[in-house]
């Protein structure tokens, strides 16, 4: 029994930063209709930027976390001006928005070689291996941590949608962009701020990653496959249904050791993306996400 | 012949004829280095591959990200009946594309999602077969991979088996653009519920396709595992090969029947010669190229091609003109 709350905890504990992850690809896929294939690559970029800000410069990777922030804002808002933007119109969402979002992401991960080599990294504080006890087991400080801050940026994520100016534009260009036009809102700013706002909870998400996990230049394709699982499960437009979703996908990678060999529990999350693109391609509460 | 291909001129045709009647003569006439030998028996390999993924990612527009299972499965079932059963090397190698094709059809209920949904399950599906495969030791050697039984007579007829194949893929591909086949397909690129209106089965063309598809690289694979004797699940399923599959057909020419080809060649000499020269450069590098494709020149080189041959025939008539 110890064991199954042992394993509920953990599980919880995942889910916080498994929905930070989804957030950022959700709301540029919801709004802008483009699959940001670039966000494995931003979160390992956020790892990086919170490494070398507490190694070069002592700051606390928590802390680090507004820098971090800005910083991925002004490299989505660039990606979105320089590239995305450019794409030839309707092909957004295709084939081709996914190579050009692929190709950002292979030069941020050569920059990254470059700079740092591939050896695996990780951000040490001095209370990384301090632990509490919960529900009597022992949690790690990071990891309580890590959960505070998802449930902080998901409330926010949740205020600043629904009750700024920002927030009702950004939903009312996900709904109906030509008719956004007319009431005067200027549609391409809307896309380029969404853009950014995505990368900068992409980049969030790799400092909470950083301080939990190891991670090299190559990291971020199985996060990107796991934010996109998380996506589809929750459906789009739903914060609540984004964090259901992380829940439930952690709870499967966790508990999936009583059946599969250890090797193969971080499988599980694949299969439960197709399982999931195959059968309730609208999420598990409703809102299509097939057009 | 009926249906249009303005991508494939008549001279090109030609050219392309002849550039294989050199290839097929030159290990005799010339004494090859191994290292170009390498060279050229890898680009054939690559080209066949490439084509048949284009079948699937531009023909039907399905763009896969998850090509490298098929090939990987072609190459363990080759190997594994190689080493255990002793069959014919060639018996080995069709064995392993069945296989593949027959794997491919486990794709079937993936096949409704288009466009991007369809990308995202590949990769899924891809790194489901790379995992399975690497935990199934007793079948693939696991991480440490299987060493092939290849001697070297065979190793350097390979050079013909890999060309004959390439150009059989390359004919096939140019039969199946040519054919209604290939128009359906280009329906259901175009518009797959209005091909569906018009009595094309989108479910039952884009399986065969991409069983056809499968079993093609899965051929490759087998002949890509003979020539090199040693592979390992993590190289051969690795996510980096079923991108490679995604970036000589874009730098060639996505969708056109005989433009990958262009874009395997690019991709191997290039590959050898920034990993070679500038090992450090070379996943940027291949960014920046995607980047520059996608964003000015869709069809790749291509594309680049027909615009510059469209330059050259505009100034030619303006000069005919001036003179006249």
């Amino acid at each position: 029994m110890t064991r199954f709350v042992d394993m509920l905890v953990a599980a919880v504990l995942l889910a916080g930063l498994y929905a930070t992850m989804a957030y950022g690809l959700g709301l540029i896929y919801g709004v802008l209709r483009v699959v940001n294939l670039a966000h494995g690559g931003v979160i390992m970029v956020g790892a990086y930027l919170g490494w070398v800000l507490h190694e070069r410069l002592g700051i606390d990777p928590y802390l680090a976390i507004p820098i971090v922030a800005l910083a991925s804002f002004g490299l989505g808002v660039a990606m979105y001006a320089l590239l995305v933007q450019r794409l030839p119109r309707g092909a957004a969402g295709g084939p081709a928005s996914l190579l050009l979002l692929f190709g950002v992401w292979l030069v941020l991960r050569n920059i990254a070689y470059l700079l740092f080599t591939g050896n695996d990294q990780a951000i040490r504080t001095a209370y990384s291996t301090q632990s509490r006890m919960i529900l009597g087991t022992h949690v790690a400080v990071s990891r309580l941590v890590v959960l505070g801050i998802a449930l902080a940026i998901a409330v926010t994520l949740q205020l600043v949608l629904r009750r700024t100016q920002l927030g009702r534009a950004i939903r009312a260009v996900a709904q109906n962009a030509d008719s956004c036009t007319l009431v005067g809102i200027d549609v391409r700013r809307i896309y380029m701020l969404t853009f950014g706002i995505g990368t900068a909870l992409a980049g969030v998400a790799g400092v909470l990653f950083a301080t939990i996990f190891p991670f090299n230049p190559a990291s971020g394709a199985s996060e990107l496959l796991k934010s996109f699982v998380v996506v589809v499960l929750g459906g789009l437009g739903s914060i609540t249904g984004v964090a259901v979703a992380a829940l439930i996908v952690a709870l499967a990678e966790v508990f999936s050791i009583f059946v599969l060999p250890a090797y193969l529990t971080t499988t599980v999350g694949f299969l439960l993306l197709v399982v999931v693109l195959v059968l309730r391609p609208g999420g598990l509460f409703g809102q299509r996400v097939l057009s | 012949m009926t249906a249009p291909s303005p991508l494939i001129p008549r001279r090109l045709v030609a050219g392309f004829v002849a550039g294989f009647a050199i290839l097929a003569v030159l290990p005799v006439g010339v004494e090859l280095s191994p290292y170009a030998h390498n060279l050229l028996t890898s680009s054939f390999i690559m080209i066949a591959g490439v084509l048949a993924w284009n079948w699937m990612g531009g023909f039907v527009g399905q763009v896969s990200f998850g090509h490298a299972s098929l090939f990987g499965v072609g190459a363990f079932v080759s190997a594994r009946l190689m080493l255990s059963v002793h069959l014919p090397v060639p018996a080995c190698w069709l064995a392993g594309a069945v296989c593949a094709g027959v794997f491919a059809l486990a794709a079937h209920p993936m096949l409704r999602l288009r466009g991007p949904y369809f990308s995202i399950a590949t990769i899924g599906f891809g790194e489901i077969s790379r995992q399975v495969l690497t935990y199934w030791e007793r079948f693939t050697g696991g991480a440490s991979g299987l060493s092939l039984p290849i001697d070297a007579v065979l190793k350097y007829q390979l050079y013909w088996w890999a060309l004959g194949f390439a150009v059989l893929v390359a004919l096939a591909s140019v039969a199946i653009r040519r054919s209604s086949l290939g128009l359906k397909l280009l329906a259901i690129k175009a518009d797959a519920d209005a091909a569906a209106d018009v009595g094309i089965s989108t479910t039952f063309y884009q399986d065969v396709i991409f069983m056809l598809s499968g079993t093609v690289v899965g051929l490759s694979g087998g002949l890509w595992a003979s020539y090199f004797g040693f592979i390992e699940p993590s190289d051969m399923l690795g996510f980096d090969r079923s991108i490679a599959f995604v970036l000589m057909a874009v730098v060639g020419g996505i969708g056109t029947s005989l433009g990958p080809v262009l874009g395997a060649v690019v991709f191997v000499l290039v590959r050898t010669y920034l990993l070679a020269s500038y090992p450090e450069l070379y996943l940027g590098l291949y960014g920046l190229l995607l980047i520059c494709i996608i964003l000015f020149e869709p069809l790749g080189l291509t594309g680049l091609g027909l615009r510059v041959v469209a330059a050259v025939q505009r100034a030619r008539r303006r000069r005919s003109r001036e003179v006249v």
